[in-house]
């Protein structure tokens, strides 16, 4: 994943990079015609100068020898030699690579030479200057080191450009990011939004206002369905186990009616249990369980356990237990032994017959461990009512109190299925 | 000895008179705040089963009035909130049980025994039931004066069945009694038949009058 601005950034790179690389032969070509230019120039000034010179001074042609020998040893760009032909042609220039004598590191050099020629007493002479000029590639790659240099020095402006911008115009983006990122329907929380002076962001934090008013508006609303609801129910409930239990008290109930009778009972335990469930769902949602104090994990695991015993027994369940002594934890009394209740039932549940549990306190982390054939599928387990087994007594919302629980007190609860058990860990 | 059900609502109201009622228990009803307070001023009660959210007052003023009139009655609170806050509030104010809703009547009977022998300073802690008898505080039981060795859960049910003598109980009202709150966890209460037939062979060992009948399909009844 790329930033927003590093997209635009990355861009800027590339179509600067191309501009700089087709800038180089571009210079480079420039810089040469100039640089010829200039030379060529210079050199007919001087011949100019030198032929008009040399017209003036009435020279003979051991002059001239002389002129020429003294001009090898202290000027020898500039050279005068008696021409075989009588007509005098064009001047021309040439350009020429050949060794210096002064520059033993360069194998060779360019020169930008002008031959012309001049009437000396009646006589054709070559008078020739040559000029040292930079040679092609070394301009080549003077051009293309200082282009490369600016090239680092633009995108290191880019970039430090880019984070102030990011840090100052988009400062209001990246803020309602965090504030969202961080925001939980769950937690009743407020979204603050930061003001700002650009309209879309403006815009932006406006409709996701409004947005999450109407999601926390219809989630209040639904907590608070989920509990009126079963407080409602709570009554009827008890009805039915009260009436229930004065009708066994019937002197003549038939062994039909009375195995008609001992099938009810379990329903409406179920129904009671999952009643249950959602109102204690319903209050860690409406974060009524708001006191906390310091609590014993390992008083919890034990009294769960002597709950349990019988259910343990019934079912010859091995338990085992490795726990930390002395490990204390903030939490709501209610809550915990829930959390803790619920994960030991649900493995004694789900334990087939003769099977283990393992129950380990170590660190931060509290896992229940039991025998199993197949992992359970992770992305339905703590949903509401989505039943992974086909287990007629679950009320299928003890994982979601669990992961509910868990959430409230920020405690990571994971599931993994490994050497054929299933473990659910908590992380204090 | 006195029963007033404090309960608004009239049905449950009227099967918790019907199953506590008997030779030894005289229930009354009432189902408002205002009559509540009247009655408990005017009478003595040996247990008030007091639901807290009643029309026309708080229940736990009422509570707060008993212990300000300096009442000796047993106070039973039976709450549809099932709250720890509201238990600890109710049992600071003096209350002596909590029973949340829904309960099984059997329990209730169990919870108003057990209180209205705690209540008895006179008593000596001992249960009998012709050649049975059950010592409270040493947790003992003893057939034809001979010891019966129970576990803590074989004790238990045995006095679950005491408070709940000639009354048909169920696997789930024992399964209840047994593990509390979570009983409904589990769908297999299996494990009640293993305490109850430990149970009566123990006492049978010790030749008791045979009591315990099991009734089919449904539970089982202590016949006195």
């Amino acid at each position: 994943m790329t930033r927003l601005l590093t997209k635009p950034l990355k861009a800027f790179a590339i179509y600067a990079l191309i501009i700089l690389l087709v800038s180089i032969p571009v210079y480079v070509l420039v810089v040469d015609y100039i640089w010829v230019n200039e030379l060529d120039e210079n050199n007919w000034l001087t011949i100019q100068h030198t032929k008009q010179r040399l017209q003036v001074h009435d020279l003979t042609a051991d002059e001239i020898e002389r002129i020429n020998r003294l001009w090898g040893e202290l000027q020898p760009g500039l050279s005068i030699e008696k021409a075989e032909t009588k007509i005098a042609p064009a001047d021309s220039f040439y350009e020429i690579t050949r060794p210096n004598f002064y520059d033993a590191e360069d194998d060779a050099d360019r020169f930008r030479g002008l031959r012309t020629y001049v009437m000396l007493n009646g006589e054709t002479y070559w008078l020739i200057i040559e000029t040292n000029v930079e040679e092609w590639d070394e301009t080549f790659i003077a051009i293309a080191v200082v282009t490369l240099i600016f090239f680092t020095i633009l995108i290191l402006g880019f970039v430090i450009l880019n984070r102030r911008i990011t840090a100052k115009t988009w400062k209001p983006f990246y803020q309602t990011l965090q504030s969202l990122q961080s925001f939980e329907l769950s937690k009743n929380q407020k979204l603050l939004l930061p003001s700002t002076d650009i309209l879309e962001f403006q815009e932006m934090n406006k409709s996701l206002e409004q947005l999450l008013k109407n999601n926390m508006d219809t989630y209040e609303q639904q907590k608070s369905f989920t509990e009126n609801a079963s407080h409602e129910l709570q009554t009827p409930i008890a009805l039915l186990k009260s009436k229930l239990d004065i009708l066994l008290q019937h002197k003549d109930i038939s062994p039909e009616i009375s195995e008609i009778l001992a099938g009810i009972e379990p329903a409406l335990s179920r129904l009671s249990r999952i009643n249950k469930n959602l109102l204690v769902l319903a209050k860690v949602e409406n974060r009524q369980y708001s006191e906390n104090k310091p609590l014993g994990v390992q008083e919890y695991i034990l009294s769960a356990q002597s709950l349990f015993e019988d259910y343990i027994n019934d079912k010859e369940l091995d338990v085992t237990l490795a726990i930390q002594a002395n490990f204390k934890i903030m939490a709501n009394p209610f809550l915990l032994e829930t959390l803790i209740y619920n994960l030991f039932s649900n493995a004694i549940r789900h334990t087939p017959v003769s099977g283990q549990i393992h129950i380990e306190l170590k660190g931060q982390t509290l896992s229940f461990s039991n025998s199993g054939k197949a992992a359970l599928d992770i992305t339905q387990l703590f949903k509401r009512f989505s039943s992974t087994s086909k287990d007629r007594v679950s009320s299928g919302l003890g994982l979601a109190i669990i992961k509910e629980v868990a959430l409230k007190y920020n405690w990571s609860i994971e599931y993994y299925f490994r050497n054929d058990l299933h473990t659910f860990s908590v992380r204090f | 000895m006195k029963i007033l059900v404090i309960e608004d609502e009239k049905e449950l109201a009227q099967d918790m008179v019907k199953y506590l009622s008997n030779e030894q228990y005289l229930c009354e009803w009432v189902s408002e705040y205002r009559i509540a307070l009247e009655k408990i001023n005017t009478y003595e009660y040996d247990c008030i089963l007091l639901d807290l959210m009643l029309p026309g007052g708080d229940g736990l003023s009422l509570l707060e009035e008993l212990k300000n009139s300096n009442k000796q009655d047993g106070v039973i609170i039976i709450s549809a909130k099932n709250s720890i806050e509201e238990k600890v509030k109710g049992l600071k104010l003096g209350a002596d049980d909590y029973l949340a809703k829904p309960f099984h009547q059997a329990e209730l009977a169990a919870r108003i025994e057990s209180l209205i022998r705690r209540k008895q300073f006179d008593s000596n802690n001992l249960i009998v039931h012709n050649e049975l008898s059950i010592e409270i505080h040493a947790k003992t039981v003893s057939v034809h004066n001979k010891q019966v060795n129970l576990t803590k859960k074989e004790y238990d049910l045995l006095l679950f069945f005491m408070g709940n003598k000639n009354r048909v109980l169920s696997k789930g009202a024992l399964a209840e009694h047994l593990s509390g709150d979570f009983a409904d966890m589990f769908d297999n209460h299996d494990f009640v038949y293993a305490h109850v037939k430990n149970l009566k062979r123990k006492l049978r060992e010790k030749n008791y009058g045979d009591y315990i009948k099991t009734i089919y399909g449904t539970g089982y009844k202590w016949e006195a």
